[in-house]
């Protein structure tokens, strides 16, 4: 099918790179995935914005993860996400084998389109001018705050920093943000918009947003003597890890990729998005029929049955509703047909940041994904279990799923180079 | 660019808009065809600490709104612009609400802010005393409230998405929505954007000093920076043949969009225009139309000595020798900046122009810029009946451009 879910032109993600709690690089998000153990630390909670006994901690980006991918005088000026979108990028151009300095790759850097998803954009900036504004005075907003305070400065920092002359779009669509960027990006391959495509999603995690997280009730708590864990598809899943980061995929046509003789590591067969007018503006719905409508819809698109799909890389990350809503959208989907393996990597890299996205593409790409936390213990009540560590052969057909608060959904269907 | 289905055209078959020249079409036109600003003095917040002191505010909601729309009082200034604007937009193409599950709608928004104006009272409240901020006033703050508002109120059960290009959002989200029609993806678009006055985003660009202390002045030699605006704008868009199938009358047909990044700088436009007529150029060849179709261009125009001249450098590029000639819209000169939604505005603005086949005019005194050669339509309306095509511009903080094209809709035998 023609369009932008179904692709008519293949497209291929040629590199990736990724910054999160696991450091800078795949093969650390690789290992940690893998070994299924979650990464957080404890957040710094000095400011006081956070409730005694509340959450404590979150995937964080550990200090010198971003060494070597930005100058001096990108760091002074760069909002926490454009440092993380800026970096993601060159590290996923290098593991495509691109020079992005090489001039005989202007061409290929004027067909360049950028589309990043944020759900919260620079918060650090944000709340840093908001203080300014509102309690020192308007004429102390400082300008340069300002402009690496909008949404779509990580993508254009990218812009900047690469010299990409294509389309530059930043999406904001909460936790379903990602795989609309990636499908997003595919589908500017798909239509001949762009030769190039920097797709991928960008977060940092202040404390002020972790508090305003867990007053709101979505981050996992700790019980009596426990960890604070995710638990996706959990019986005692009580809420999600926050997390950081950066994930960018580098997308090129097939002709593109042959005209460099570069390689892939995975192939987007498709994508799709839907919405559950059932959900409230924070919450999950119950519109699983509907939503269930869109990933048949998008399986289809991709050539592919649901039996035919060997992994799924979901998006569930702990939440109460919004894993029970994963669930049921997934049977339905399936239609009573036995659910193949699922995966939920978010347990490990946490919510936010594009450690899901990128847990995907490598997943895609044939690195093996350890076990859930939590999983010893599966919710009765889901109809699923999430990968335990048992040994699974390498998957030619995977599934991204992404439900957000709010009521949007996206997919991905990623398949063998 | 190509066309994802290119003999698959595209109808307006609705438009709807609130803005500081009021709640509805009906006004915008109004305005707009008399010319003169709807800016001026504005309550929203407290400005007296700011550097500047005019924009062109919304008025109070009709009454009836809230009686309309469940939970109305729960949402942002934002959501009810987008919300009201989306009202209008469904009702003018004639369709029934809310949509059938199965019905294939999607909504594209744009929005720069959403209801970062909530976040602010939030934020003073929580950073005063942790303990008595309300957080109920931050459910609606996320940049895509305003278009899941719009879906959710409307049933919408297909992709919904949510751009935030700085000044190009609402272009952007258009050419999303025309592409997912086009390719069937979707039957029927809601696409449009929103963003409310807030002091994030008055404090900042005063900071930048790219705010004018008088209504904004595009292309005029004395400019010195944009005007703000709020509201929202929706288009529906559909299928030409759909649209006529259902007994709909177009209002225009949207030929086409392209978008481009300058790569430049943050907030600088690149003087060379380059940027700018490369989106330009995109859209013109997603619409199958060469340069020298165009009847007129709703401007950017901000009013900022750089954004407007890189502009005019973008136009020569494009219309060579005709871009001194060719009649120029100068929307925000009357309704202001409305950042995430002005490049849909302003589609609704071209849109209305083509459909009346007269250009809406700016009023005021002053000189023109001998550096920016332009043809502003000024003072009165100009008659241009036999206006085939017409191109609207947004040129984004970031160096974000997008270009919409849209055509006459001169019934199904042309």
């Amino acid at each position: 099918m023609d369009g932008p879910g179904g692709l008519r032109e293949p497209v291929f993600v040629t590199g990736l790179g990724t910054l999160g709690a696991w450091g800078s690089g795949c093969d650390g998000l690789a290992a940690a995935l893998a070994a299924g153990a979650p990464l957080a630390v404890e957040v710094d909670r000095a400011a006081g914005y956070h409730l005694p006994g509340g959450a404590r901690r979150a995937c964080l980006l550990p200090a010198g993860a971003l060494a070597g991918w930005l100058s001096p005088a990108e760091s002074r000026r760069m909002s926490p996400p454009s440092k993380l979108a800026v970096a993601a990028s060159r590290m996923g151009l290098r593991c495509a084998g691109i020079d992005a300095a090489d001039p005989a790759d202007a061409a290929g850097q004027a067909g360049t389109a950028v589309v990043i998803a944020t759900a919260f954009g620079p918060s650090t900036n944000t709340e840093t001018l908001l203080k300014q504004i509102l309690f020192e005075n308007p004429e102390a907003a400082s300008p340069s705050l300002f402009m690496e305070s909008v949404a779509n400065a990580p993508a254009a920092q990218i812009a900047i920093a690469l010299k990409a002359r294509g389309a530059s779009l930043t999406i904001c669509q909460r936790e379903a943000g990602p795989l609309i960027a990636l499908g997003t990006g595919a589908a500017e391959i798909a239509a001949g918009r762009a030769g190039r495509v920097l797709a991928g999603s960008v977060d940092e995690m202040t404390p002020l947003l972790h508090a305003l997280l867990d007053r709101f009730g979505a981050l996992a708590r700790a019980e009596a003597g426990g960890e604070e864990l995710a638990r996706p598809f959990g019986r005692r899943r009580n809420g999600f890890l926050a997390g950081e980061g950066g994930a960018v995929a580098v997308l090129e046509s097939a002709a593109g990729l042959a005209a460099r003789g570069g390689h892939a590591l995975a192939r987007i067969l498709a994508w799709g998005s839907a919405f559950d007018p059932t959900a409230t503006p924070s919450g999950w719905g119950g519109g699983h029929r509907a939503l269930a409508r869109g990933l048949r819809r998008t399986l289809e698109r991709a050539g592919v049955e649901p039996a035919g799909v060997d992994l799924v890389v979901s998006g569930a990350a702990g939440s109460i509703d919004g894993d029970r809503l994963e669930a049921e959208v997934l049977r339905a989907a399936w239609a009573g047909a036995p659910l193949p393996p699922v995966a939920a990597p978010k347990a490990v890299t946490g919510e936010y940041g594009g450690g899901h996205l990128a847990a995907a593409v490598l997943a895609a790409a044939g690195h093996p994904l350890g076990p859930t936390p939590g999983c010893e213990e599966p919710d009765p009540g889901l109809g699923l279990s999430p990968l335990d560590g048992s040994p699974l052969p390498p998957p030619s057909v995977v599934l991204a799923t992404s439900l957000a608060a709010g009521g949007a959904a996206a997919w991905v269907v990623l398949g063998r180079a | 660019m190509q066309p994802d289905q290119p003999d698959r055209r595209v109808a307006v078959t609705g438009v709807g808009a609130v803005c500081g020249l009021g709640w509805g079409i009906p006004p915008l036109w109004a305005g707009l065809r008399a010319g003169q600003p709807g800016i001026g003095p504005f309550q929203r917040f407290d400005h007296s600490q700011h550097r500047t002191h005019l924009a062109a505010e919304v008025e109070a909601p009709p009454a009836t709104l809230a009686r309309v729309c469940p939970g109305w009082r729960r949402l942002s200034i934002a959501d009810r612009f987008a919300l009201f604007a989306a009202l209008e937009a469904v009702e003018t193409a004639g369709l029934a609400t809310p949509f059938d599950e199965e019905a294939g709608i999607g909504v594209y928004f744009g929005s720069s802010t959403g209801g970062m104006y909530e976040s602010e009272l939030f934020f003073a409240e929580f950073l005063r005393d942790p303990r008595r901020a309300r957080l109920s006033a931050l459910i609606p703050q996320q940049v895509n409230a305003p278009g899941d508002a719009v879906a959710r109120h409307l049933g919408v059960t297909g992709p919904v998405a949510t751009y935030s290009s700085a000044c190009a959002s609402g272009a952007l989200a258009l050419g999303a929505a025309l592409a997912a029609v086009r390719s069937g993806e979707v039957e029927v678009a809601i696409a449009g954007g929103s963003d409310s006055l807030c002091q994030l985003t008055y404090a900042g660009f005063n900071s930048l000093r790219s705010v004018d202390e008088v209504p904004c002045r595009p292309f005029r030699a004395e400019r010195a920076g944009m005007s703000f605006g709020e509201g929202a704008a929706v288009l529906v868009l559909e299928p030409l043949e759909r649209a006529l199938a259902r007994g709909a009358e177009p209002l225009a047909v949207f030929a086409g969009a392209g978008a481009s990044c300058d790569a430049h700088h943050m907030t600088a436009p690149d003087p060379s225009g380059a940027g700018a007529a490369a989106a330009l150029e995109a859209a013109l060849a997603d619409a199958g139309l060469a340069a020298g179709t165009i009847d007129f261009i709703n401007v950017h125009g901000t009013g900022t000595p750089l954004n407007d001249a890189a502009e005019w450098q973008a136009l020569r590029r494009v219309f060579g020798e005709r871009a001194g000639g060719m009649p120029l819209v100068a929307t925000k000169a009357l309704i202001g900046h409305l950042l995430g939604c002005s490049g849909a505005i302003e589609a609704v603005a071209t849109v209305l122009c083509l459909r009346h086949g007269e250009l809406h005019p700016v009023r005021w005194d002053g000189a023109a810029d001998p550096e920016l050669p332009v043809a502003l339509v000024l003072d009165d309306p100009l008659p241009l009946s036999g206006a085939r095509a017409a191109v609207s511009t947004s040129l984004a903080f970031g160096g974000s451009n997008a270009a919409l094209v849209f055509s006459r809709w001169m019934g199904p035998a042309a």
